[in-house]
């Protein structure tokens, strides 16, 4: 009996592992990482650290809008526990945090739509996409993050 | 004739009640005092508006834009104490602060204390306030005087006893409240980081959460900035200070660029109660977010007690 406790605990253990790759926290935190390096990126080519490029800022902008499209499919049920900063608001308020993700989506859209098939012509152009953006990192982190 | 031990308990609770009363008596500022606030300057009141935050807590909770200026109150805190609701500030005559004398206001946010000469609770920041400079003060009261006129008062607030008590406030602010800096800055500190001092200490009133707090509820001067658990929830404050855990990675360039953008240096994205502060601060002269940067900078770093500000985790 004590053999096959310390089998199945073997075999739940190597579940465990296998199952971190799927897991929504890590996932959703590496799409934020993502986020952050386009946001960087967004705030070098805007404060003029990086030279502007229209290819660079076409990435940015279709790095977030594809973050935009993914995220919401990574707050399953029971998601709040763990090392998270996720707020309990995420589940209590699900109405709210899908509207949230649907502004985030809808700008991130009309930014690509704007950028057209080489990148936004110009600083000005990339501004006008991006603005509001990058709008949604702090309306929604206000709500829905803890800090 | 009484037996000597009633007699002796009716005499102790006596001197404590007359102990109590004299303690607690609201400490008003004299006339010298009050002879300093001048008719104020509304268009540099604003700049004392958006330092201080007087929207975050009084604007109606949840508006945007311009209605962000109508001050009807109502927003809650939450807090180990009760619940207190932030009161209507507009300039409407009955429900508001429109009737008001520039004495009363300067009452209100130097001594903690209300035109009937009732203890305010320090929810309203006045340990940080108190630190304000009279011109300040007469400016902002002159841009308040502008703002619209909001009918309707805010509900009361709900505090749990003995904190109910209002008298007992002033207990409180015989220990708490103070005019003199939290911190000493170095003798080199530059005139800039002094600067900053003024506007994180007083109107800006950081400590107010980013500094933990005894049990009373008094910031407590020995862990100054460096986090605190979040009064209203989940979650922690960060240390500002350049200790571990807090921010002494980020240089003044960084701290004065999140103050006016919202990110980190790693692109996190401000969140919570911050993003209402920093959206304020983003509207002051670049000079202030620097003098703040500066002021950060130099202040003694510590080592946070609560959770690391960086890990971006969501």
């Amino acid at each position: 009996m004590k053999k096959f406790a310390a089998a199945f605990a073997v075999l739940a253990l190597s579940a465990g592992v296998a199952h971190a790759a799927d897991d929504p926290i890590a996932i959703r935190k590496d799409l934020m990482d993502a986020n952050g390096a386009a946001a960087a990126v967004s705030a070098g080519l805007l404060k003029g650290e990086i030279p502007y490029n229209p290819v660079v800022a076409k990435e940015a902008i279709m790095t977030l809008r594809g973050v935009a499209h993914a995220y919401g499919s990574f707050f399953p049920a029971g998601s709040d526990k763990g090392n998270t900063k996720a707020s309990p608001k995420i589940w209590q308020d699900a109405a709210g945090f899908q509207a949230a993700l649907t502004k985030f989506r809808t700008a991130a859209d009309a930014a690509a739509k704007a950028s057209g098939k080489g990148g936004p012509a110009d600083l000005a152009a990339f501004k006008a996409a991006i603005t509001p953006v990058l709008g949604n990192c702090a309306a929604c982190h206000r709500d829905y993050r803890l800090k | 004739m009484l037996p000597r031990i009633v007699a002796a308990i009716i005499l102790v609770v006596a001197v404590a009640a007359v102990a109590f009363w004299y303690l607690t008596m609201p400490r008003p500022l004299d006339a010298a005092a009050l002879s300093q606030y001048g008719p104020g300057d509304a268009k540099r009141g604003e700049r004392i508006f958006w330092l201080s935050g007087c929207s975050s807590c009084h604007a109606r909770p949840k508006s945007t834009g311009d209605a962000r200026l109508q001050l009807a109150g109502g927003l809650e805190l939450k807090t180990a104490f009760g619940i207190f609701v932030a009161p209507n500030i507009s300039s409407d005559k009955k429900d508001g602060i429109g009737s008001w004398t520039i004495a009363d206001f300067a009452n209100a946010l130097k001594r903690g204390i209300a035109p009937d000469g009732s203890h305010l609770y320090p929810a309203f920041p006045y340990a940080s306030y108190s630190r304000m400079k009279p011109r300040d003060i007469s400016d902002l009261f002159a841009f308040l005087k502008t703002l619209p006129p909001v009918a309707g008062k805010a509900p009361p607030h709900k505090i749990n006893f003995p904190f109910n008590i209002r008298r007992g406030i002033g207990l409180w602010q015989l220990l708490y409240l103070k005019d003199t800096p939290y911190v000493r800055l170095p003798e080199n500190a530059s005139a800039q980081a002094k600067a900053g001092q003024y506007l994180v200490e007083g109107p800006g009133h950081c400590g107010e959460c980013h500094t933990p707090r005894s049990f009373l509820g008094g910031m407590k001067p020995d862990e100054w900035l460096a986090g605190a658990p979040n009064p209203s929830g989940k979650g922690s404050i960060p240390n500002i200070t350049p200790g571990k855990g807090g921010i002494g990675d980020w240089s003044e360039k960084d701290i004065a660029y999140f103050l006016e953008s919202g990110f980190t240096p790693d692109f996190d994205s401000v969140g919570g109660e911050m993003v209402d502060v920093q959206q304020n601060i983003a509207k002051l002269p670049a000079s202030d977010r620097d003098a703040i940067a500066a002021y950060l900078k130099a202040i003694p770093p510590l080592p946070g007690a609560y959770t690391d500000t960086r890990d971006s985790g969501h």
